[in-house]
C-alpha cells in the first residue's frame, strides 16, 4: 500500500511571464467605449520565489486572434473551392454563434434558427428580385424580417418549455419549407429565388475576386455575430441571465426581487433573431439565390452537429464546431456520402468522450488529472499519515507537514495504550487523578484541532440531558449533532465522548 | 410564541439606588414582552446547593413593555459626518493612507470612502476580494475603477494613494513600499515587490454620495435597518488625508518619505493629540477645516505605525512612530440600542444583583444589573468583579480555542443559549478571543447583551458557573448566614478610589477579581493601611493591568503580553493602554505583584477537580487560631463544593516571600493532592523542565493566609476560585462557612482584632 517512493517534484514554468516593476508607471488602455482592457494582464506573486510575475489571466482573446488571423491569412492562398468552403464556414459559424446566444444565454431551446435565416433571406431576395429593391437595402429588410419572425416565435416560448418548444420550432421550419415549395410562383425553380443581386459584382460571380470578396464579407459577418455575442453577454442583459441560469430553481425568487429575466430572455431572442435576419440577407446575396433547402431538417441537424462537437453555449465552441463540420461536409466532398457518416461519428465520439464538446476538453482534462492525482495520492499515503512531496507542494504552512508526521507517530504509540483497563479507568472517573497512560491519551484528544472537536450539548437548561455534538471550527457556523443518543448523567456523556475519540484514534 | 428571541442589556451595569438605569431590549417574533424585576439570590442549579433562586420584587415597572428588533453595528471604523460635502470635491483630488491590511483577500474592504454602497455613488479607496488595492468612483449609474497590478501582502505597511482628475478622467493609483525591518509581519528579506503604479482613464465621475466620510468602512442603507456601515477593513491604518488636486507621481512618493502633505483638504494625523495619559477616540484632522474623525466601536489606538523603528516600545516615547490604528470587522463596544425601559431604583432598595426578567411565551431573558445602595448601609461590602465580568463577556473559548479543552481538561458542555449566541455572532467578543484576523481583543464593554452574566449560566468550557453567576453563591450564603452587606463594583472602586471602601469594616472579594486598574490597587492599599479588612476569597486576583476608557467607563481595556495565562499576545510595541498610557500585562511585571497587597498570587489553574484545604501548623497560633474555632485539627476543609467538588480549585494562589508576601503572613492552610492538569503557571517558569504539574510540583497548591495591616487592618485570603462555591453545600452549614463566620464576626467589630495581642517571643518547652 505505501511503497514510499519519493518522487522529485517541481516544474519549470511553460508559459511566458512578464517581470513587471511595480515602481514604473503603467498606463492601462481600454477598448474604446468600454471599461474593458485590451488584454487581461494580472500580476501575481509566485509562491515559490515571491517575485512578481505578469500573467495573461484570460487567454481567449489570444486564441481568437490567432484563430481568426490564421483564417484571414491563409484563405487568399487556397483553391477556389476551398475559399468557398471557408466562406460557408464563416456563415455557418455566424449562425451558430447567434444560435448559441439563443440556446446558451437566453436558455430558449429553439430549432427554428435556420427558419429565421431562411425567412429573412426569402423576403429580402423577393424584395430584390420582384420589387427591384436595391441590394444594400436587403441588409435592412433581412433584420426587420428576422425581428418580426423572431417576435412571432418568441410568443410561445413563454408558454412552452424545453422539448415542446423545440418540437414546435421544428414544425415552424417545416411549415416554411412546405409553404415555399407550394408557392405557385416559385414552382418552376423548385421553390428557389434566383438571380438575387448582391455585393459581388455580377462578372466576378464564381470568379476568384468574387470568391475572395464573398469570403471577406462572410468574415465580417462572423465578426459581427461575435460582436453581438460579446455585447449581449458582457452587458447587463447577459449578466442578468447568467445569474438567473446559475440558480434556475430560483427563477421565481429572481422575479420576486425584481429581476425581470423573462423579459431579458425575450430581448436576447429578438436581438439574435434580427442578427440572424441579417445573415439570411447575406446568404441570399452571397449565393445569388435561396432555396427551400435552408429550411430542411438535415441542414438544421448539420448545424446542431456543429454545436454539439464544438461545445454548447460557448462562442468558441460554435466556431470550432462549424470549422470541423464544414470542412468534413464541404471540404471532403469527394468522399461522397460517407462524410455524413463521419460527421455523425465525430458527434457520437465527442458526446461519449467529452463532457462539453471540444472546447470543454481542457477543463475536462484538468478534472481528469486531478482525479488521477487524487487516486495516486490515496494509494501512496495513508489517511492522516505523512504527506508525500507532491502533496507537500500544496501545504502552505510547512509546519503542518511536521505535525502530520509527529501526530501519526504519536497516534501509533497511543494506540498501544488503549486497553479495556484504560477505558474502565476513564469510565470510573472521567475527571480525576488518572494513570500516566490515560493522561497521555486524554491530553492528545484535548489538544486536537477545533474542527470536528466533540462537545456535549445540555439539551434543556438546568436539566441533566445531554447529547454529543461536533464543533464546526468556523465562526458563526453551528456545531453538528453527532448521533441521536442521549445521556442523563454528565459522567456518561464525558465517557461517550471519550469512546468516540478512542474510536477515531483506532480507526486513524 | 416559541419563536420569539429576546436579548438585552442594562446601562449602567453598575447602578445605584436612586439613580436611573436604562434597559435595552431587542425582540424578534414579538412586539411586547412581560416585564418583572427579580432579585437574583442564587444562580447555579447544582443539586448540591440551594438551586436557582430568584425573588420577585414589587416595583413600578410596567408589566408589559413594547419591544422592537434592534440592530447592532459590528465592526470598528471612524466617521466624519461632513454634511456640507467638504470631503466630496468637485474638482481633482487625491486620497492617501498608510495601510497594513491584515486580511486583504476574501472580501471587498474599504480604507477611505465617501461612498454609498446601495447608490453606487461617490468614491472610495479600498481592497478588492482578490486583495488588490483599488480606487473606484460612481455616479449612481455606473462604477469605474483603477486597480493595482499585484495583490497586497498581509501585514506589510504600504502607502496607498489615488488621485483623480474629472476634467481628463485620469486616475492614478500608487502603492508604495514603506516596509522596514521592524514595522511589518515579515522582513525585507522577502523578494516581494510591494509597489504598484497604474494610470487609467475612467468613464465616470464621482457624484456626491448621501453618506458620511468613513475611515475603514463604507456607508450602506436598507429599509429595514436604516443606515449602517459595511465593507469593514481589517488591519491598521496610519495617517491619511484628502488633497484638493491630483498629485503627481513624485508628489505621491514624497508622502511616502514622511512629508506631511501641503495644503490638504483634510489630514487625519493619527498621532495628533496624544498625551502622556492616553489617547482619545477622535482622530484629529490637522488640516484647515478640522474635520475630525470619531471612532465607532473603538478602533485600537497606540499601535505601531508605518514608520516604527522598534527602539521605542510605547507611544509615549515617540508618538510620531505610533500612528497605527487597528480596525476590526467584528469589534463591538456599544450596541447603541434605544432604551426600552428607563427605571430608577427606589432609594431604599436593598443592595443586590437584580435582573429585568423579560418574557414572551417560552422565551425569557434576565438582564442583570448590580445595584449598590444609595448610601453605605451595611458593615461589610462585597466587591463585585465587574472588570472580570467584562473581560470574559461572551467568550468564545469552547468554540474557537483549540487548546481550551487541554487547559480545562474537560469536554465543554454547551447550552442552547451558547448555540444561539455563537450562531448570531452579533454581540461581540471577550478579551479571551481573537478578531477575524487573529489579533487579540483588548476592549470589552457592558453595552451589549452578555450571555455569561446571566444568573444560571455555566461556562461552557468547564460546566460550572464562572464570575457573576458563581459570585451569587457568596451572596446567597451571606444572606443565609444573616449578614447584611452592600454591593460595590470594580467600576465604583476605580472611579471613587478608597472612598468607596472606607465606609465598610470589611470588604469581601468575589471568586475571580482578576482585572484591576492602578486606582483600584491604590485604593485597596490605602484602605488596608487605614485599618480596613479585606477578605480575598478568590483565585488569580489583582492580575491584569486594566483600565476603563476615560470617555466611556462601560468599556475596559487590557493588553495581554509578556507572561501569564494569556489568551493572546500583544504585538511588539503594542503593550501600552491607549486609555491611560500605562504598560499593560501582569501587575507583577510592573512591581505590583498581588502578593504585596493580599499576600497571595496566581500559581496554578486546572478544571478537572477541586481539592480540600488542609490546616498548616501556623493555624494553631493564637494570633489566628480563632479563625478555626469549630474546626478539627486535621479536618479537611472544603472537601465539597459546587465548583468541581472542592473548596480549593479552578485557579489557585500561592504565598511567596520572594514575590512580596508580607513577611509576618501566616500560612493557615494549603490545598493538597492536585492532578497534573494543574500545572505551574507560565509566569513562574524561567527554565522549562518536566514535572511542573500538581503531582510533582510543590508550588501547585492553593494557600490560605492571614496577616495584619496598620491600624487594626487585616487580610484573610483563601486563594481559590472554588472557595465561595463551597459555601452553599450542606445547606450552607459546613466548615468553609464556619471559617467565614469566624472571620466576618471578628472583622465587623471595631478595634483590635482577636489574637492581635499574641506578639510575644515564642518560648516553647516542647
Amino acid at each position: 500500500m505505501n511503497d514510499k517512493v519519493f518522487h522529485k517534484v517541481g516544474r519549470r514554468p511553460w508559459e511566458w511571464r512578464g517581470k513587471p516593476d511595480g515602481d514604473t508607471e503603467r498606463r492601462r488602455r481600454r477598448v474604446p467605449g468600454t471599461k474593458r482592457h485590451w488584454l487581461k494582464w494580472r500580476d501575481v506573486h509566485n509562491d515559490k520565489s515571491l517575485t512578481r510575475e505578469r500573467v495573461l489571466a484570460d487567454k481567449m482573446p489570444l486564441w481568437w486572434t490567432l484563430g481568426l488571423g490564421a483564417v484571414v491569412l491563409v484563405t487568399p492562398f487556397l483553391s477556389n473551392t476551398m475559399i468557398g468552403v471557408v466562406t460557408i464556414f464563416c456563415i455557418y459559424a455566424a449562425i451558430n454563434v447567434l444560435w448559441t446566444l439563443i440556446v446558451g444565454t437566453a436558455g430558449i431551446f429553439s430549432l427554428a434558427t435556420l427558419a429565421v435565416v431562411g425567412a429573412a433571406g426569402y423576403v429580402a431576395a423577393a424584395c430584390n428580385v420582384y420589387l427591384g429593391v436595391p441590394w444594400p437595402l436587403m441588409f435592412l429588410i433581412g433584420p426587420l424580417t428576422g425581428l418580426v419572425f423572431g417576435a412571432i416565435l418568441a410568443a410561445p416560448s413563454t408558454r412552452l418549455d424545453g422539448l415542446y418548444y423545440a418540437l414546435l420550432t421544428m414544425g415552424v421550419a417545416e411549415i416554411c419549407r412546405v409553404f415555399i415549395l407550394q408557392l405557385r410562383a416559385l414552382t418552376a425553380s423548385g421553390g428557389a429565388i434566383t438571380n438575387v443581386d448582391g455585393f459581388i459584382p455580377e462578372d466576378w460571380f464564381l470568379q476568384r475576386p468574387g470568391l475572395l470578396l464573398g469570403f471577406a464579407g462572410a468574415f465580417v459577418l462572423l465578426l459581427g455575430a461575435l460582436l453581438v455575442w460579446r455585447l449581449v453577454n458582457s452587458e447587463r442583459l447577459g449578466m442578468l441571465l447568467r445569474v438567473a441560469r446559475a440558480s434556475r430553481e430560483d427563477e421565481a425568487f429572481a422575479e420576486a426581487v425584481g429581476i425581470d429575466f423573462r423579459r431579458a430572455r425575450l430581448m436576447v431572442f429578438l436581438i439574435s433573431s434580427a442578427a440572424l435576419g441579417a445573415v439570411g440577407a447575406f446568404y441570399a446575396m452571397y449565393f445569388g439565390s435561396i432555396s427551400p433547402q435552408i429550411f430542411s431538417l438535415d441542414t438544421m441537424l448539420l448545424l446542431f452537429a456543429m454545436m454539439v462537437i464544438g461545445g454548447l453555449g460557448r462562442a468558441e465552441g460554435a466556431v470550432l464546431g462549424a470549422a470541423i463540420v464544414t470542412f468534413i461536409d464541404k471540404g471532403l466532398i469527394e468522399l461522397g456520402p460517407p462524410r455524413i457518416i463521419l460527421v455523425a461519428l465525430c458527434m457520437i465520439g465527442v458526446t461519449i468522450f467529452a463532457r462539453e464538446g471540444l472546447t470543454g476538453a481542457r477543463a475536462q482534462f484538468r478534472d481528469f488529472r486531478n482525479r488521477k492525482s487524487g487516486e495516486a495520492r490515496a494509494r501512496r499515503t495513508e489517511k492522516g499519515g505523512e504527506a508525500m512531496p507532491e502533496e507537500a507542494t500544496e501545504v502552505h504552512d510547512k509546519q503542518e507537514l511536521y505535525y502530520r508526521r509527529f501526530n501519526k507517530r504519536l497516534r501509533d504509540r497511543l494506540k498501544q495504550l488503549i486497553t479495556p483497563d484504560l477505558i474502565a479507568e476513564h469510565k470510573k472517573d472521567p475527571l480525576g487523578h488518572h494513570s500516566d497512560g490515560l493522561a497521555r491519551v486524554l491530553n492528545y484528544f484535548r489538544r486536537g484541532e477545533m474542527a470536528d472537536k466533540y462537545v456535549i450539548h445540555r439539551m434543556k437548561p438546568a436539566e441533566e440531558r445531554f447529547r454529543i455534538m461536533a464543533i464546526s471550527g468556523e465562526r458563526g457556523r453551528p456545531p453538528r449533532v453527532v448521533d441521536d443518543r442521549e445521556y442523563t448523567d454528565i459522567k456518561e456523556a464525558y465517557h461517550a465522548v471519550f469512546l468516540l475519540r478512542v474510536n477515531d484514534l483506532m480507526e486513524s | 410564541m416559541t419563536d420569539a428571541r429576546l436579548f438585552g442589556y442594562a446601562d449602567p451595569l453598575c447602578a445605584q439606588a436612586g439613580k436611573s438605569v436604562d434597559f435595552m431590549v431587542s425582540a424578534e417574533g414579538t412586539t411586547e414582552v412581560k416585564a418583572e424585576l427579580v432579585r437574583l439570590v442564587h444562580g447555579d442549579f447544582n443539586p448540591d446547593g440551594p438551586g436557582f433562586i430568584e425573588e420577585l420584587v414589587a416595583t413600578d415597572i410596567p408589566t408589559t413593555l413594547p419591544v422592537t428588533r434592534q440592530y447592532t453595528q459590528n465592526g470598528s471604523f471612524a466617521r466624519v459626518e461632513d454634511p456640507d460635502g467638504q470631503l466630496a470635491p468637485d474638482g481633482a483630488f487625491t486620497v492617501f493612507a498608510f495601510i497594513w491590511p491584515s486580511m486583504p483577500q476574501g472580501r471587498r474592504s474599504v480604507i477611505l470612502s465617501r461612498w454609498s454602497v446601495n447608490d453606487s455613488r461617490g468614491y472610495a479607496l479600498g481592497i478588492t476580494p482578490e486583495g488588490k488595492l483599488e480606487f473606484w468612483v460612481g455616479d449612481g449609474k455606473e462604477v469605474d475603477q483603477v486597480t493595482a497590478d499585484a495583490p497586497l501582502v498581509p501585514k506589510v505597511w504600504v502607502l496607498a494613494c489615488a488621485s483623480f482628475d474629472p476634467a481628463t478622467g485620469e486616475a492614478r493609483l500608487r502603492q508604495i513600499d514603506v516596509q522596514n525591518a521592524w514595522n511589518s509581519h515579515i522582513g525585507p528579506v522577502t523578494p516581494y515587490d510591494h509597489n504598484a503604479h497604474v494610470v487609467e482613464t475612467l468613464r465616470c465621475k464621482p457624484e456626491r454620495a448621501d453618506a458620511p466620510f468613513l475611515i475603514a468602512g463604507a456607508h450602506e442603507e436598507n429599509p429595514e435597518r436604516g443606515t449602517f456601515v459595511s465593507l469593514h477593513f481589517n488591519g491598521k491604518l496610519d495617517r491619511s488625508g484628502l488633497i484638493g488636486r491630483a498629485l503627481s507621481a513624485n508628489e505621491m512618493a514624497a508622502l511616502a518619505s514622511d512629508e506631511a502633505p501641503h495644503d490638504p483638504v483634510a489630514y487625519w494625523d493619527t498621532t495628533a493629540g496624544y498625551t502622556d495619559t492616553g489617547i482619545g477616540n477622535v482622530i484629529q484632522d490637522t488640516g484647515p477645516r478640522g474635520l475630525h474623525a470619531v471612532g465607532v466601536n473603538r478602533p485600537v489606538r497606540a499601535m505601531t505605525g508605518w514608520n516604527w523603528q522598534g527602539r521605542d516600545d510605547s507611544f509615549r516615547l515617540n508618538p510620531a512612530q505610533y500612528g497605527g490604528v487597528a480596525y476590526h470587522d467584528d469589534a463591538l463596544t456599544d450596541c447603541g440600542w434605544t432604551p426600552t425601559l428607563k427605571w430608577t431604583p427606589p432609594d431604599d432598595l436593598r443592595s443586590g444583583v437584580y435582573a429585568l426578567k423579560v418574557s414572551a411565551g417560552e422565551a425569557v431573558d434576565r438582564i442583570p444589573v448590580i445595584i449598590r445602595p444609595d448610601k453605605p448601609r451595611a458593615k461589610i461590602a462585597v466587591l463585585m468583579s465587574t472588570f472580570t465580568y467584562l473581560a470574559y463577556a461572551n467568550e468564545h473559548l469552547s468554540f474557537e480555542a483549540a487548546i481550551a479543552q487541554a487547559i480545562v481538561a474537560h469536554t465543554p458542555v454547551i447550552s442552547g443559549d451558547d448555540l444561539e449566541y455563537n450562531k448570531l455572532q452579533e454581540f461581540g467578543l471577550s478579551t479571551y478571543d481573537h478578531h477575524t484576523d487573529g489579533a487579540g481583543v483588548c476592549y470589552s464593554s457592558w453595552k451589549r447583551p452578555i450571555i455569561n452574566i446571566r444568573p444560571g449560566y455555566r461556562m461552557a468550557g468547564m460546566n460550572f458557573p464562572w464570575a457573576l453567576p458563581a459570585d451569587l453563591s457568596l451572596l446567597w450564603w451571606l444572606e443565609h448566614a444573616g449578614y447584611d452587606y452592600d454591593l460595590i463594583t470594580d467600576h465604583d472602586l476605580d472611579r471613587e478610589g478608597a472612598d468607596a471602601l472606607r465606609p465598610y469594616k470589611a470588604v469581601l472579594n468575589c471568586t475571580h477579581p482578576e482585572y484591576y486598574s492602578e486606582g483600584m490597587l491604590d485604593a485597596t492599599e490605602t484602605y488596608l493601611c487605614e485599618g480596613g479588612r479585606i477578605m480575598y476569597l478568590g483565585g488569580n486576583g489583582y492580575y491584569w493591568v486594566t483600565a476603563t476608557c476615560p470617555d466611556d467607563p462601560a468599556c475596559i481595556e487590557v493588553r495581554k503580553l509578556d507572561s501569564g495565562s494569556r489568551a493572546w499576545q500583544a504585538e511588539p510595541g503594542e503593550g501600552y493602554l491607549a486609555s491611560t498610557g500605562e504598560r499593560s500585562g501582569l501587575w507583577r511585571n510592573r512591581g505590583r505583584a498581588p502578593q504585596k497587597l493580599v499576600g497571595l498570587g496566581f500559581t496554578t489553574e486546572g478544571m478537572d477537580r477541586s481539592e480540600p484545604f488542609e490546616r498548616m501548623p501556623d493555624s494553631f497560633h493564637k494570633r489566628v487560631a480563632w479563625i478555626f474555632d469549630g474546626i478539627g485539627d486535621e479536618e479537611l476543609i472544603g472537601d465539597f463544593g459546587l465548583a468541581l467538588g472542592g473548596a480549593a480549585g479552578v485557579e489557585l494562589d500561592r504565598y511567596d516571600l520572594a514575590l512580596g508576601t508580607p513577611p509576618h503572613t501566616q500560612l493557615l492552610a494549603a490545598s493538597i493532592n492536585h492532578t497534573d492538569n494543574y500545572p505551574l503557571v507560565s509566569e513562574e517558569i524561567t527554565y522549562a523542565f518536566p514535572g511542573r504539574g500538581g503531582s510533582q510540583d510543590p508550588q501547585v497548591r492553593g494557600d490560605m493566609i492571614y496577616f495584619t495591616t496598620p491600624n487594626n487592618g487585616a487580610v484573610f485570603a483563601a486563594g481559590s476560585i472554588a472557595w465561595s462555591q463551597a459555601l452553599p453545600c450542606h445547606g450552607g452549614e459546613n466548615n468553609v462557612a464556619i471559617i467565614m463566620r469566624n472571620l466576618i464576626d471578628a472583622f465587623q467589630k471595631d478595634g483590635a482584632l482577636p489574637g492581635s495581642a499574641y506578639t510575644g517571643d515564642e518560648k516553647h518547652w516542647r
